[in-house]
Parts: structure tokens; C-alpha cells; sequence
């Protein structure tokens, strides 16, 4: 296996950085090791998800490097949105063994578990942003990791820090900070909606960037902004999973596709 | 008719001179209800969020005896906390009986389910992405209970309203546990239905007019928090 194969022998772009930067601030405090070489961030195996009787998600051995742009295709009910829940470690497997950075996910309700999810970020296709201004929004996670909150902006320690962060992840998404920072929740377009609630996910670099339909109901100009972010976030050193059914937007950006089908991954 | 008319021009001029009496009962009023709405808050809101956001054994139950105490009748809540403030009961010795602090004791109890139910309420309505949404976004268990708190604030608070409208109008715990003595435990409540049994109208309806301002003020706020929580 080369430098710039998963384990399970897919193929990366040369360019597509395959093990996270260790440092990351994301990282801080939160205890996840560094994946290092080109060891799986995500190791897969025997994983079964189940829906009552139904097995929504079935996937003998599936690997997933650290770094680059990963694309996950296939019909609706396929398992797509069921295997981006694992991956956000919002879901546990029914059967199997799901690893993250090298450490097995232990029950959902675990501290450790807890720990890990903080590295890991899923944007939903319909986003909800918090009843509170724009900068509140972006500010959300960092002010969780810190414990301040962060509508005291103006003052205290830290906050600095945090209103460089919060500008820098709106201008990520191409959407100015002196104009959006004090809008409120109800006074943003649908296209806007979506890039803030990407901004609050990119504040606080995450390891693993998830994103579900991330372009459903965006126009053309919204999508190649998110593409723009993610193709930004991915160099810095973060993963990103992407679920799309928009081929032509998603192939020019993903390294690899998996394609899910009837709750089997292929790719 | 005139009876009316003269018991109306009274309780004006009662309102208008400040009399003592009146806004005695006034002051006792809000000074039992504002202590007994806060310890509904601080005790109900994080009950009614556990029951809303929690899928627990039993939880069912739990919520058709909360939404059963709504019912709950005020003498039988006044009833209650009279045998357990009084000298012989358990919580004699603290000496609560007839006095305000004893009187927010029953109005709590009286409260606590309302902000109960329509925390719980507030909790199931709210938008199911908001708890993933929190998850995602690093949030731990305490955190998300907080987030979730303020994300329905405009829902708390009008839970917070309701019960105080409950709170302030009732006259069972209020004659029962506080005793009805004037200056000290009288509220608006029970001075109405003494001055009307001693055929003293005109303190009966100043006061009338004061708990129907408070009745009007708490709508307006009622309608105002919709409006927003609706948004």
C-alpha cells in the first residue's frame, strides 16, 4: 500500500494530504489521537445498522484516510445519510466494530464518546441555526469547548481570539463579516442560512468536516462557494465527507466516491 | 344599580389616595407570587425539560400525573400544606404558618406543574434538528440542556406567565395557609371575598381593578412572547 492509498487500496489524488495535522486545534483538550502515516482516521468493520428489523446499513470492511475530500453517492434510502450518523458518532453500530482515529467508539453516552464527537462535525441538509445573531452562531462550538459564553463578546478574556475565528470562517464561506456578523437568525436567505451554519461548523477546525446534501437547495453560485470552503478546509488538513446526489458538483471535488447502494458501500 | 355605580366611584378614589389597605393586599400579592414563580422556574424548568427530552420507563405516567395536577383543586393544595405547616405536622417547627413565605409555599406547588407541562410541551415541540444540531457542534449533556433551555426561552417564559396569572388569582391556599390577617397575609384574593361577605364593595372592586390590570398586562405580555416564540 502506498503513501496515498487507504488501507482498503483506493486511490487518492497525489495532492490529497492523507493524514491529519496533528496540533490541530481542534484536537486541543479533547485527548483524540493523531492519526499518523497513513493510518485509516475511520476503520469499519462487520458494521450492521438496523432500522427495526430492517438493515438499513450493512458494510463488511470499509477504510477512510485522514485528510482530503471524500464523496458518498447513491440512490435515496441507500444507507448514505445512515453512514454519515456513524461517522458522526451521533449513531452507534448495531453489529460490528467501529474505529476513529485508531480507537474503538465505545457507547454513544460515554464521556470518551463525548470527547471524540468534538472532533467530528455533520452540516445537515436543512440546516437549524440557533435563535441568536450570526455571531453567535459561529461562535456556538468554540464557546462550548472554552465554557465562555460568547454573548459577552465584547470583553473578557479569550474573545479576541474567538471574533478572529468567527470572521475567518464567514469569510471561508464568502460571506463578508461586517455585514452578516450582527444579522439574527430569521433575517437570512436560504443560500445564507446554510453558508453560516457551515461557518459555525468550520470555527472551531474540526478534524472531520460531514456534510449531508450540503447543495439540495442551492443555486449555482451557493454550491461553488460550499465547494470553495471545502476544497479550503480539506488543504488545511481537515476531512471532508460529502453526501450529494449532484455528480457533476461533487466529482470535480472528492478524491474518492463510495457509492452507497441498498445499504452496501462500494469504492 | 347606584350600589354599583358608588361602589365603583369609591374604589377609584381608594386607588387614586394610595389607601394603606388596599396596596397592603397589593404588595402581599406580588410578594407571594414573585417568590413562589421563582421557585417554579428554578424547580419545574429543568423537570419539565427531563420529562420533554428524556425517553425514559414510566415517563408516560409521569406526564398524566403532572397534567392531573393541573387540575389540582386549591383548597385541597391549601389543605395540604396547612397539616404540614401547622404545629402538629411535619414542618411545624419552621414556624411558616400564616406568614408569606408559607403562603409561596403552597402557590408553588400550585405552579410547579403548569411550568412543568409546558416546559415538557416546549421541549417535544422544539425543532428535532436543534439537538443534533447541538450535538454536532461539540455541545456536552449539560450544555444541550441549557442551549435547549434558552433555544425555547420565548416558551418558558410564557410557561413562567401562565403560572403566574394561575398563581396570582387564587384565593384557596392564599385564605387556608395564610390566614386572611390583615397587613400581613391578606392578598387581593382573599380581601375581595371578605370585604364582599361584609357588603364593603368599594375595597372589593378597587382591588378587583387591580387584579384585572395585572390579568390585562400579563395578556399583553402573553401575546407578545407568542409572537415572538411563534417567529
Amino acid at each position: 500500500m502506498s503513501g496515498h492509498e487507504t488501507r482498503s487500496g483506493h486511490p487518492l489524488p497525489p495532492d490529497t494530504p492523507v493524514a491529519h495535522v496533528c496540533g490541530d486545534p481542534a484536537e486541543a483538550g479533547t485527548g483524540v489521537p493523531c492519526t499518523r502515516g497513513n493510518a485509516p482516521l475511520y476503520q469499519l468493520e462487520g458494521v450492521v445498522r438496523r432500522h427495526g428489523d430492517r438493515t438499513v446499513l450493512d458494510v463488511p470492511r470499509l477504510d477512510i484516510a485522514a485528510g482530503g475530500i471524500t464523496g458518498v453517492v447513491g440512490p435515496n434510502g441507500g444507507g448514505k445519510s445512515t453512514l454519515l450518523r456513524l461517522l458522526a458518532l451521533l449513531d452507534a453500530p448495531c453489529r460490528g466494530q467501529l474505529r476513529f482515529a485508531g480507537e474503538a467508539v465505545g457507547p454513544l453516552s460515554s464521556g470518551r464518546t463525548a470527547d471524540l464527537r468534538r472532533s467530528v462535525t455533520l452540516l445537515l441538509q436543512e440546516p437549524y441555526l440557533l435563535r441568536r445573531s450570526v455571531y453567535e452562531n459561529v461562535a456556538f462550538g468554540l464557546s462550548v469547548r472554552s465554557g465562555r459564553s460568547v454573548r459577552f463578546w465584547r470583553s473578557g478574556h479569550g474573545v479576541r481570539e474567538t471574533a478572529d475565528a468567527v470572521r475567518g470562517a464567514l469569510e471561508l464561506v464568502a460571506l463578508d463579516p461586517d455585514v452578516f456578523l450582527r444579522r439574527r437568525w430569521f433575517e437570512l436567505s436560504g443560500g445564507e442560512a446554510q453558508r453560516v451554519a457551515l461557518a459555525a461548523r468550520l470555527a472551531f477546525s474540526p478534524r472531520v468536516l460531514l456534510m449531508d446534501e450540503p447543495t439540495a437547495s442551492l443555486d449555482e453560485d451557493s454550491a461553488a462557494r460550499i465547494a470553495d470552503a471545502a476544497r479550503a478546509v480539506a488543504e488545511r488538513g481537515t476531512t471532508v465527507i460529502v453526501v450529494s446526489h449532484d455528480r457533476d458538483w461533487l466529482e470535480p471535488l472528492a478524491g474518492r466516491i463510495l457509492k452507497v447502494r441498498r445499504g452496501q458501500v462500494e469504492g | 344599580m347606584d350600589y354599583l355605580i358608588d361602589g365603583l366611584a369609591t374604589a377609584l378614589r381608594l386607588l387614586a389616595a394610595g389607601d394603606a389597605e388596599t396596596f397592603s393586599a397589593v404588595w402581599i400579592t406580588l410578594a407571594a407570587s414573585g417568590m413562589s414563580i421563582a421557585a417554579c422556574l428554578a424547580i419545574g424548568a429543568p423537570l419539565g425539560f427531563l420529562i420533554g427530552y428524556h425517553d425514559f420507563p414510566g415517563r408516560r405516567a409521569v406526564r398524566i400525573a403532572v397534567d392531573t395536577a393541573l387540575c389540582f383543586p386549591t383548597v385541597v393544595i391549601g389543605l395540604l400544606v396547612y397539616l404540614l405547616l401547622s404545629r402538629q405536622g411535619p414542618l411545624g417547627d419552621l414556624g411558616l404558618l400564616f406568614t408569606i413565605p408559607g403562603m409561596s409555599v403552597g402557590l408553588t406547588l400550585l405552579g410547579i406543574p403548569i411550568v412543568m407541562a409546558m416546559t415538557a410541551l416546549a421541549v417535544e415541540q422544539a425543532d428535532a434538528r436543534l439537538r443534533l444540531t447541538l450535538l454536532t457542534l461539540g455541545a456536552n449533556g449539560r450544555q444541550v440542556l441549557f442551549a435547549t433551555l434558552w433555544e425555547t426561552r420565548y416558551h418558558l417564559m410564557l410557561a413562567g406567565v401562565a403560572a403566574f396569572g394561575r398563581i396570582v388569582s387564587e384565593v384557596g391556599i392564599s385564605m387556608m395557609v395564610g390566614g386572611n390577617i390583615k397587613w400581613h397575609t391578606r392578598t387581593i384574593t382573599t380581601a375581595i371575598a371578605l370585604e364582599t361577605g361584609k357588603g364593603d364593595y368599594a375595597l372589593g372592586i378597587a382591588l378587583g381593578l387591580v387584579l384585572l390590570a395585572i390579568a390585562l398586562l400579563l395578556n399583553l405580555v402573553l401575546a407578545g412572547l407568542r409572537r415572538r416564540a411563534g417567529r
